[in-house]
């Protein structure tokens, strides 16, 4: 397939992509994140239970159940997913009642059976049935309920001060299947009875003291076999409402074996919390005879009286074990009714969890089932009554119908969005994003011409394709999502502006315009490549590690890298290439590559000292700032409540605070957000039992605005594990960007390579977290995204510097290796200037329209890309370069330099001491990404030989001591004395001409317009198309005065350090080339010359 | 929140080694290390190996990682001279 054919199928394929993306655009719909449309967003922790571990497939079968009841529910597009190792993320668009929602979704539903006297215990810690022979008291009316029915409050109950102590002195059992709770220890605080600390959990939790009994202040906190005391009272502290310590309470421990179980609810009439001062408890042995795996069918019904009910059926085995155990409570009631008194035994049915509760204790009528209950299976075999109303009966048949959780589900963090809040971010998104394109083109066609039109136009079929796979994978488009897209646009028009700059250079290296295109894309290629990779593997790790709210930014950033690869290279290229022959670009100044090329001629290296101190001195102020005033972390990380809300009237913070105080918030803090001024930001420690209560008092005091019915009411609560979560994977994944990045740049550069990125990106991270301290901006999961986002973008312009070097190193095989990265920085420079304005545009178009969210990202992106960009040129390449000019070869290089011009100049281009080899042969296939090594053109080669003229020359400028010293105390040695400087201040050219030696002339070049060097008494000729620069050869009769003449460089052979170039030959030295004959070659028409100009044929 | 001030605070006094001879074993990577790990060390020995939390970091805090960093770096430096004395020591046997 020829060049032409390959464009035009690469444009059409875009066409026909473009067809199917408006196609995708206008019959699909986009997914909106609960963030931009409102709703409930709910995370569980996963906990193990005694059947179960916390695994992949158990996370993984308890969102399918988790799926099928909000299903039941009929939410729409619900959102439910695993998300970091052990958490449920779930989505409800459209729901606002979080309370409501919990309870839904997140009930684990599990259905415990038990022996009720075998394991029920009596205050001595014997086991009700073990009791009843002897006929004691409290075992008989455990047993029989004391006239108020078994496992009901007042029928043999406690309080859960005297059912956790009685507990606490159990012996602990080895962990079985037949466990009702997680494996492990289960943790209480109690407070002394009357105490203040009472009194401070009676506020927070909503409930009365109860004079003379101790209080709950925290727990039950279950903790896993092998955690230790000191890890479970300080997760216990980290649930302690506000005011209360650790000391102020009494710890007990539940061991494993023992379960807690609350008394069933006395009616439907009277359903009794937990934490109820009312509630009742009973301690049992956790020895289940069945569970909810063992039923069948349960749908709801009512009993004989016609009470609601669930009834059901059992499995096989369950049916099996059913009969077993009701057999032996048979057999049981059997034995204790003596003296004809019936004793009836019973079995239990409670909900499990980390706290149960009893639902019903029935009986089995021993002589009507003296060898149990025999159930065929299948069938409505068995019904649970007690307590329900129709709509509890029919939701706990619900849930058992479509399963118990496999796992135990703590909920961790919720949070509420509504509508108007959602949509506003949403078009405050689109407003930024929009501006961001523009001005990103505006740039673009300002600086690129015509090339800047072609990326504009790449970028809108960017664009077009990335909304696309948007609606079509589909991606639930979030905030985090459209600051991803936005950054996006960054990098899309940055790998246009590599390719574009590389472009010029061909051209103004005297390439014609298709070739410069051919060449400019070839070798921009691998800068790009190696640049995107890394920014998809952050992405990778960031979509991996980070929450689900992050996982969006992480998504639509990887797409976005691989869509804009495709654009801006494929297609850009193909659309270049098919205009090339066109008038519209026929010319170099259509292109940009009209004017000669700016030229950085700053001595980076030499100046790096002072940058350096620079960064030390800013670090030093960040470590300062650190220490001093600390991190603002938001309730991401630190637990907490925030409230956002619009009120109808007007209020000040002070008064907002106090109102929300008075509700229950704790601590609260209260700013103004947004530019209307009615909006505020509430954020205190958690607030428990939901933010319904400051809700209401904000809307009796102040009044809450509303949108189609719906209050302006945000709220999101973060419990301590989602923000150790939260912390915990935020340090992981920065560890691993840096591991994953370090080990890229080693594989592609040179392990030496690796080391100044890794402390240039250290550098990055911690200037941006010092800002954050000086400015006390809050820290939330979003400023760690962008701080992730921040370590792949500025590898960017470090990739892009050490490309450049990585070419030049083979090309300057004399110089000094600051000399190679000074030159190569003083080639890219511009192009990091102009990658680093276009990827800013769109990040300051973020801070200055998006909302406050996208405002988040965007200062932490506009601080790291910024020192990112600086430390890519100020700290990565000095640390190379002081690592590198260690090495022999560069420290033999830095020796000779010194040895004979008594300084290293900044510049040199030792393409003098090159020469591509002519006849080389290409290997048939090579890498894409291969590195471009020694392609010239021939105005390029002879820039080369221009600069190293003008390297050799600078000594008259910047003469050393050393050296002028030299010169005046050997007058006789003219050429050991640097050239003086030439009319107008240039020093004078011609100096290597010199070592042609007297009389002699040395040849070099040919096609392409190759330097001719030597003549009589040291003139240089110089010719070729390489002149068309515009500096004037002097004559080959011209005489330099021996004052002018440079030094001497030393005879050294070829390949003197030991690294032979593989694709360059040096060329011969004095003692070589006086062994040359010295013919002249005959003059190059200027014909010829033009046309190698015009067809930029290579050397 | 202490280790992060701890390594800010040995990042930045690494920047000014820039101005000393480069005779780091290891070179400016090496007294990176040095750097980092003094500092790091230094403040885990004064506060007995326990990073302060959050609320427990102050000014001091960053402060502790002055000497440790130096000491690092001084460290670094003269084992380089060490051995590029024992190199030229070889190198003169040798010869």
């Amino acid at each position: 397939m020829t060049d032409r054919q390959r464009h035009g199928f690469i444009l059409l394929l875009v066409a026909g992509l473009i067809a199917a993306s408006v196609f995708v655009i206008a019959t699909q719909r986009t997914i909106l994140g609960l963030d931009l449309k409102g709703g409930v967003q709910l995370v569980y922790q996963g906990e193990p239970t005694a059947q179960s571990g916390v695994t992949q497939a158990a996370l993984n079968r308890a969102v399918d159940i988790m799926r099928s009841r909000v299903d039941q529910l009929g939410v729409s597009q619900p959102e439910i997913q695993t998300d970091g190792g052990k958490q449920i993320s779930v989505g409800l668009p459209d729901v606002t009642d979080i309370n409501r929602a919990e309870q839904e979704v997140g009930n684990t539903a599990s259905l415990f059976f038990f022996d009720w006297e075998a394991n029920a215990l009596t205050p001595n810690g014997k086991t009700v049935a073990s009791q009843l022979l002897t006929q004691d008291p409290t075992a008989l009316t455990i047993s029989q309920g004391g006239g108020l029915g078994p496992g009901l409050p007042g029928g043999g109950s406690t309080s859960l001060y005297q059912a956790v102590q009685l507990a606490s002195k159990q012996p602990t059992a080895p962990v079985s299947k037949s466990l009702s709770r997680p494996p492990g220890r289960q943790y209480y605080l109690f407070g002394a009875p009357g105490s203040a600390a009472c009194t401070a959990a009676a506020k927070h939790f909503g409930t009365t003291v109860v004079q003379g009994t101790h209080c709950l202040l925290v727990g039950p906190d279950n903790e896993a076999p092998t955690a230790t005391r000191a890890k479970a009272l300080q997760d216990l502290a980290a649930g302690l409402p506000p005011g209360v310590t650790m000391s102020e309470g009494q710890v007990l421990v539940v061991p494993q074996g023992t379960v807690v179980l609350q008394a069933a609810n006395p009616s439907a009439s009277q359903q009794i919390k937990f934490a109820s001062p009312t509630a009742e408890f009973y301690v049992l042995k956790d020895n289940v005879a069945l569970t909810g795996k063992d039923i069948t069918n349960p749908t709801e019904g009512t009993d004989q009286s016609g009470a609601p009910d669930v009834q059901f059926g059992f499995t096989g085995s369950g049916a099996s074990r059913f009969q077993s155990v009701t057999g032996q409570i048979a057999h049981r009631g059997a034995n204790v009714s003596l003296g004809g008194r019936t004793l009836d035994q019973h079995f239990a049915v409670a909900l499990g969890g980390i706290s149960s509760q009893l639902v019903t204790v029935p009986s089995i009528d021993y002589k009507q089932y003296p060898d149990g209950i025999i159930e065929s299976g299948g069938g409505s075999g068995a019904d649970i009554t007690g307590g329900f109303t129709s709509q509890s009966a029919s939701d706990l048949a619900t849930e058992l119908r479509l399963g118990a959780l496999p796992i135990n589900l703590k909920l961790i963090s919720e949070s509420r969005v509504s509508a108007t809040l959602g949509a506003q971010a949403l078009h405050q998104g689109l407003i930024a994003g929009a501006v961001g394109l523009l001005v990103v083109a505006l740039f673009l066609v300002a600086y690129y011409r015509a090339l800047g039109l072609i990326a504009v136009a790449g970028l809108a079929v960017y664009a077009l394709y990335f909304y696309a796979l948007i609606k079509l994978i589909p991606v639930t488009l979030t905030l985090p999502g459209i600051a991803g897209l936005i950054l996006t646009i960054g990098v899309a028009a940055d790998a246009n502006i590599v390719i574009f700059e590389r472009v010029k250079e061909e051209i103004r290296a005297g390439r014609s315009i298709r070739a410069g295109i051919v060449t400019g894309y070839r070798k921009g290629l691998t800068a790009i490549i190696d640049a995107n990779v890394v920014t998809i593997m952050t992405a990778f790790i960031l979509f991996v590690l980070a929450t689900a709210e992050v996982q969006g930014f992480a998504f639509t950033l990887g797409i976005g890298v691989i869509v804009s690869l495709f654009t801006a290279v494929m297609a850009t290229q193909a659309i270049l290439m098919t205009m090339s022959d066109s008038r519209t670009i026929a010319r170099p100044s259509a292109l940009g590559a009209g004017g000669k090329k700016r030229e950085w001629r700053f001595d980076f290296m030499g100046a790096s000292k002072y940058f350096f101190s620079m960064s030390g001195v800013i670090l030093l102020i960040g470590a300062l700032a650190i220490g001093g005033r600390g991190l603002n972390l938001g309730i991401d990380f630190t637990s907490g409540t925030r409230i956002t809300t619009t009120l109808v009237h007007p209020a000040t913070a002070t008064q907002v605070s106090a109102v929300a105080g008075k509700a229950g918030a704790v601590d609260p803090q209260v700013q103004r957000v947004g530019n209307t001024g009615d909006t505020f930001q509430i954020s205190s420690k958690p607030v428990n039992g939901g933010t319904g209560a400051i809700q209401t008092a904000l809307q009796a005091k102040f009044g809450i605005k509303t949108n189609n019915g719906t209050l302006v009411f945000d709220s999101t609560t973060v419990g301590p594990t989602f923000g150790r979560t939260v912390a915990n994977s935020a340090v992981i994944a920065i560890i691993a960007s840096l591991l994953v990045i370090s080990a890229y740049v080693a594989l592609r550069f040179d392990w030496k390579f690796a080391v100044p990125t890794l402390i240039a990106l250290m550098h990055d991270v911690l200037i941006t977290s010092g800002v954050y301290a000086l400015t006390g901006r809050q820290v939330t999961v979003d400023t760690v995204a962008a701080l992730l986002t921040i370590l792949g973008y500025s590898l960017y312009d470090t990739i892009i510097v050490f490309d450049r070097v990585r070419e030049n190193i083979p090309r300057m095989p004399r110089a000094a290796f600051s000399q190679v990265v000074n030159r190569s920085m003083s080639e890219v420079l511009t192009r990091s200037i102009a990658t680093t304005s276009c990827t800013l545009l769109p990040i300051i178009a973020l801070l200055l329209f998006g909302g406050s969210t996208l405002q988040d990202f965007a200062f932490a992106l506009l601080i790291g890309v910024a020192s990112g960009a600086y430390s890519s040129i100020f700290i990565a390449s000095p640390v190379l370069t002081h690592w590198k000019e260690r090495e022999p070869v560069y420290r033999h290089r830095r020796h000779r330099l010194e040895t004979e011009y008594g300084f290293v100049a900044p510049y040199a281009t030792t393409g003098a001491d090159v020469e591509p080899t002519r006849d080389r042969r290409r290997r048939p296939s090579r890498r894409m990404t291969e590195p471009e090594p020694d392609t010239v053109s021939a105005a390029e080669f002879e820039q080369m030989k221009r600069d190293i003229a003008e390297e050799e020359a600078e000594p008259s400028r910047r003469t050393s001591t050393l050296t002028q010293r030299l010169a005046r105390s050997q007058p006789t040695e003219p050429q050991d004395t640097p050239p003086a400087p030439g009319p107008g201040g240039r020093p004078a050219r011609g100096g290597r001409a010199a070592r042609g030696g007297a009389g002699g002339t040395t040849q070099r070049g040919g096609a392409g317009g190759a330097a001719q060097r030597g003549g009589g008494g040291g003139a240089a000729q110089r010719g070729g198309a390489g002149d068309a620069g515009g500096t004037p050869s002097p004559s080959p009769a011209a005489p330099v005065p021996p004052a002018a003449q440079p030094p001497q460089p030393p005879q050294t052979p070829p390949g003197e350090d030991g690294r032979e170039e593989p694709e360059f030959r040096h060329a011969p030295d004095e003692a070589e080339n006086d062994a040359m004959p010295q013919t002249p070659k005959p003059a190059r028409s200027a014909k010829s010359r033009s046309r190698n100009r015009r067809h930029g044929r290579r050397r | 929140m202490g280790m992060l001030a701890w390594v800010m605070m040995g990042l930045a006094l690494w920047h000014f080694t820039i101005w000393l001879p480069d005779r780091f074993w290891g070179g400016i990577v090496g007294a990176f290390l040095g750097a980092l790990i003094g500092a790091a060390l230094f403040g885990l020995i004064v506060n007995g190996f326990v990073i302060p939390g959050r609320h427990a970091t102050s000014i001091g805090t960053a402060l502790e990682a002055i000497p440790g960093a130096l000491i690092g770096i001084a460290l670094i430096y003269f084992e380089g001279i060490r051995r590029e004395r024992a190199g030229t020591a070889a190198a003169g046997v040798g010869a």
